[in-house]
């Protein structure tokens, strides 16, 4: 029984560092996805405004 | 395209779930227990693909640095720090697992081991690699600084491999890639088995990460360009 609680602690710490990582991958391209938006939208407006 | 692109990473994605949950169960059910180590070999089906994967992340980190360094192309700067940053995390998993083991079956977290030193040194030099990086502002610097230090630090993976050999050590020699045996000749086909269905799991789930690390790169890029120039 002790042997399974060594192993329980090692796939527990190993599948929850892993998703802490995709997690972290996720809302990092979530933000960036939204701030380029952004950016591009105002670029998109500042050229159109210049045509004008 | 960029559809064609989501939708790829999106499939990668459902066959890294289905890969890690057959993995789990011929690991953790379906595996019989080791004659000397019983349950505690299980860790083994982690540890194994963990350092293989840490392995083939610096040897991309390694290819992409020497490449980088004679063609100064951004897109391979930014696959060898991507690869070295996930290199990392299946380094520190690999000590973590390597650690718990070694408290059940040694009695002790941690032993200046011939390959547990090398193999910390490997995960510090690997952090002193994103820390440089971090440190230095200008791309084309960070670039040439940092594929110096991953071509050196790669260099480190066949001293951890042939330690086991070179020295008289507490770890063990390898059970998968011994030069004079086949793993087949090596592990019990059930174990093995095991074994295969978790390295598959695992460079699955790397080629899904290093895809996700590599497009938020090329993100970042793109947006430091329209802050810049605007959209072109």
């Amino acid at each position: 029984m002790r042997a399974w609680g060594f192993v329980f602690l090692t796939y527990g710490l190993v599948w929850s560092a892993i998703l802490v990582y995709v997690l972290r991958l996720w809302r990092k391209y979530r933000r960036i996805k939204t701030e380029l938006a952004l950016y591009q939208r105002e670029a998109h407006r500042n050229s159109s405004e210049e045509r004008v | 395209m960029a559809k064609t692109g989501v939708q790829r990473r999106g499939i990668l994605g459902g066959l890294v779930l289905l890969s890690i949950a057959s993995g789990l169960y011929l690991g953790l059910v379906q595996a019989p227990p080791d004659a000397y180590q019983g349950e505690l070999q299980r860790i083994m089906y982690l540890h194994v693909p963990s350092i293989l994967t840490a392995y083939l992340s610096f040897l991309i980190v390694f290819v992409a640095s020497c490449l980088f360094l004679w063609k100064r192309e951004r897109r391979d700067d930014i696959l060898a720090h991507s690869a070295a940053e996930i290199g990392v995390l299946f380094t520190g998993l690999t000590i973590i697992e390597g650690s718990i083991w070694g408290k059940s079956a040694w009695g002790v977290w941690w032993t200046w081991d011939a390959r547990l030193t090398l193999t910390a040194m490997l995960f510090l030099i690997f952090i002193g690699y994103l820390m440089l990086r971090a440190l230095i502002e200008d791309k084309m610097r960070a670039g040439i600084c940092g594929a110096v230090l991953g071509i050196l630090g790669f260099l480190d993976i066949p001293l951890i491999h042939l330690s086991v050999y070179w020295w008289r050590t507490l770890h063990q020699p390898p059970s998968v890639l011994r030069p004079d045996k086949a793993p087949w000749e090596n592990v019990h086909p059930s174990m093995l088995l095991a074994l295969s269905a978790n390295m598959v799991a695992f460079l699955l789930l790397y080629f899904y990460l290093l895809s996700r690390r590599v497009r938020i790169a090329e993100m970042e890029d793109e947006l430091e360009k329209t802050k810049l120039y605007g959209v072109t």
